[in-house]
């Protein structure tokens, strides 16, 4: 039996990389996740444990719904890498391994602590995809990810030891309702994105590297929907967070001008529909989320690729100032299209056979409202995805942009991810096999493929009547991120700013000190005689008109003065003798 | 331009709706009541479509559209 967790195959090898010659490292990026998932079927059901201090932790746990997510996190860091290819960063090929191998070892870990510990190796690692775009914006960008995640990050500890004093126990398996519980679910809300935890997506993803936030789409909201599923299937308030996520993703991308923005308010409608899943809870609706978050990785991942390429190419994102790109790269915008028919569910296409499954979860769980409210969701997701970002960024205003070439790589990547798209669409078992549960449900019936076409009709007919709103216009969305950056410089004026002033204040005096006290002890007589005679002269001289720079005599002192010293040596010798000895 | 494709949707959603004739009733569908009503998902997807892009653009309106450097000026306090 294998019981190496896949985690350590690609954490190995993000400190291999360097290691490797520069010409191989892209080669080598691909190879890990090849690896790994050529060890995923070799591993057993069951888990692994380890005595760590005096605990038993469990590095690997291995079932279907671990192996699921794990074999579809493997794939979109194979996938990535392909896109990523041509780039020769060591920094953030280092940071993507670390980032894609840290997510899996939260999948297969079996216990809190060895969670925590991923969880916290994916904040860090991913937040450097953000940083090395190398702009004051993208800085300032990461740093606040980064603050979010290692606040979400205390409280999800806060939530384990608090759970681990209360249970004695480190397994993580399904939470009993209690404040414990509350806690942890808090610090998985907030990685999910769940609306007023989300404001850090959309506010970072759109500010990561060409290739960085392809990876960033990938993995931080969909752990988080894999431990959900995990700890909290069947909570309520789940579905309704889900519900809720699903058209406040939607709602806020009308307004969206950035396209990588405007795609980031998409994940977090996508994973409402995962997070509503997860709320129902029963087989279906686990197997749905499951199935949309496999589908969701490998469509977003398009959608981010796609954008990436137009950033690539002509070094903008914003749709107010991006239009006619058709002729200039048709290929991005077909590969692009069909990743939007995906997220959008167009029969043939991946989420066709994904979402309906949540859908149907709700249908047949009789929460009708749940679904119709998703349906509505989906209409949105069309709307922008679908139709307004491919509009107003392919077709629209000509704005005489000449876009630079495009790596292969980036277009070997996009088709490869396309292809499995359509594979999945067409062959549905190839996805439903994968299910943590035997999966019934045949997503290609008459009434399911004339309503959702039907749907999109409806929804292609409003978007061409209201086309002159949906222009982007260059101002930004107010969101939560809101409630911290508002506030942010007045929090640090009270508290770090005071102090930064102080302590400048107190090492300024305490380098002035330093500096004078050295002075005087490098010439204790220059430095006296600038008390004894207080004479403002202690330039240079002129002599008969030159300058001298250095005279020597100046620092030497008059021979009466030493013999003042000498003499005055003798008389305290003296006074020593006569007096006190 | 932009008429062409409005016509061929308005043709594409009157034919769905006629077509909701042979659909209602077939396999596989839901057993919610709005599913059974004449033309609902065509309908629906119309309505839905306005009723987003109507309430984001009067929320944005009302308090959430800013212009694009409202953070910057304020968070310079390095």
């Amino acid at each position: 039996m294998n019981s190496i967790p896949p985690a350590v195959v690609l954490l190995g090898g993000a400190l291999a990389l360097p290691l490797l010659p520069r010409s191989f490292r892209s080669l080598a990026f691909v190879l890990f996740p090849a690896a790994a998932m050529a060890l995923l079927p070799s591993l057993e059901d069951g888990i692994t444990t380890l005595r760590f201090l005096s605990f038993d932790l469990v590095p690997l746990r291995v079932d279907r719904l671990s192996l699921a997510f794990g074999t579809i996190f493997l794939l979109a860091t194979l996938l990535g890498g392909i896109y990523a290819f041509h780039l020769k960063e060591l920094g953030q090929q280092v940071a993507a391994l670390i980032y894609a191998g840290s997510s899996l070892g939260v999948v297969f870990s079996g216990d809190l602590f060895t969670l925590f510990v991923y969880w916290e190796i994916m904040a860090v690692s991913s937040a450097y995809l953000i940083l090395a775009r190398g702009m004051e914006r993208s800085r300032r960008a990461a740093m606040r990810y980064v603050l979010v995640h290692l606040f979400g990050g205390s409280v999800l500890l806060a939530g384990i030891l608090w759970h681990f004093v209360d249970s004695g126990s480190l397994l993580f398996n399904g939470f009993d309702r209690e404040g414990a519980a509350y806690l942890i679910m808090f610090g998985f809300a907030l990685n999910a994105g769940i609306p007023p935890l989300h404001a850090w997506l959309a506010d970072a993803y759109p500010e990561g590297t060409v290739t960085g936030s392809v990876f960033l789409s990938a993995f931080t909201t969909k752990t988080a929907v894999y431990v959900l599923a995990r700890g909290f299937a069947g909570w309520e308030i789940l579905l309704w967070a889900g519900v809720i996520m699903a058209l406040y993703g939607v709602v806020f991308a009308v307004l969206e001008n950035d396209i990588r923005r405007l795609l980031a308010y998409h994940i977090i409608s996508q994973v409402g529909y995962m997070v509503a899943g997860v709320g129902l809870g029963t087989e279906t609706a686990i197997n749905g989320t499951t199935a949309h978050a496999f589908c969701h990785i490998l469509y977003k991942g398009l959608l981010f690729m796609g954008a990436g390429a137009v950033l690539y190419s002509t070094n903008r994102t914003k749709l107010t100032e991006l239009g006619g790109l058709a002729r200039a790269i048709p290929v991005a915008l077909s590969l692009y299209m069909v990743g939007a028919f995906s997220i959008s569910g167009f029969p043939l296409f991946s989420g066709f056979v994904s979402k309906s499954l949540v859908i149907h979860a709700a249908e047949l769980g009789h929460e009708g409202v749940i679904a119709l409210l998703l349906y509505l969701a989906s209409i949105g997701t069309f709307l922008h995805t679908g139709l307004k970002l491919p509009y107003f960024t392919w077709f629209g205003p000509q704005r005489g942009l000449k876009p630079a070439p495009i790596p292969w790589s980036m277009y070997a990547g996009m088709t490869l991810t396309a292809g499995i798209n359509i594979a999945i669409g067409v062959y549905p078992k190839l996805l439903y096999d994968l299910m943590p549960f035997p999966v019934t449900y045949r997503p290609y019936t008459t009434a399911h493929v004339a309503e959702t076409l039907q749907l999109l009709v409806g929804t292609g007919l409003g978007f061409w009547l209201l086309i002159d709103k949906l222009g982007g216009k260059s101002t930004i969305t107010l969101d939560f991120d809101w409630f911290y950056r508002k506030p942010a410089p007045l929090l640090f004026r009270l508290t770090a700013g005071s102090l930064n002033r102080f302590f400048t204040a107190a090492e300024l005096t305490t380098s002035n000190l330093a500096h004078r006290l050295a002075q005087a002890c490098a010439n204790p007589v220059e430095f006296a005689s600038r008390f004894l005679s207080q004479s403002g002269d202690r330039g240079d001289r002129d002599i008969g008109g030159d300058k001298v720079l250095y005279d020597p005599n100046r620092y030497r002192p008059p021979v009466g003065f030493i013999i003042l010293i000498v003499l005055s040596c003798f008389v305290v010798l003296l006074a020593w003798n006569l007096f006190l000895a | 331009m932009r008429r062409l494709p409005v016509i061929l949707f308005c043709a594409v959603f009157a034919l769905s709706i006629w077509a909701d004739a042979r659909i209602l009733g077939s396999e596989g569908h839901a057993e919610d009541w709005w599913s059974r009503i004449y033309g609902f998902f065509p309908l629906y997807g119309f309505l839905g479509c306005l009723a987003t892009i109507w309430i984001a653009n009067v929320m944005g309106d009302l308090w959430l559209t800013r212009r694009e450097n409202y953070y910057d000026s304020k968070e310079r306090h390095e």
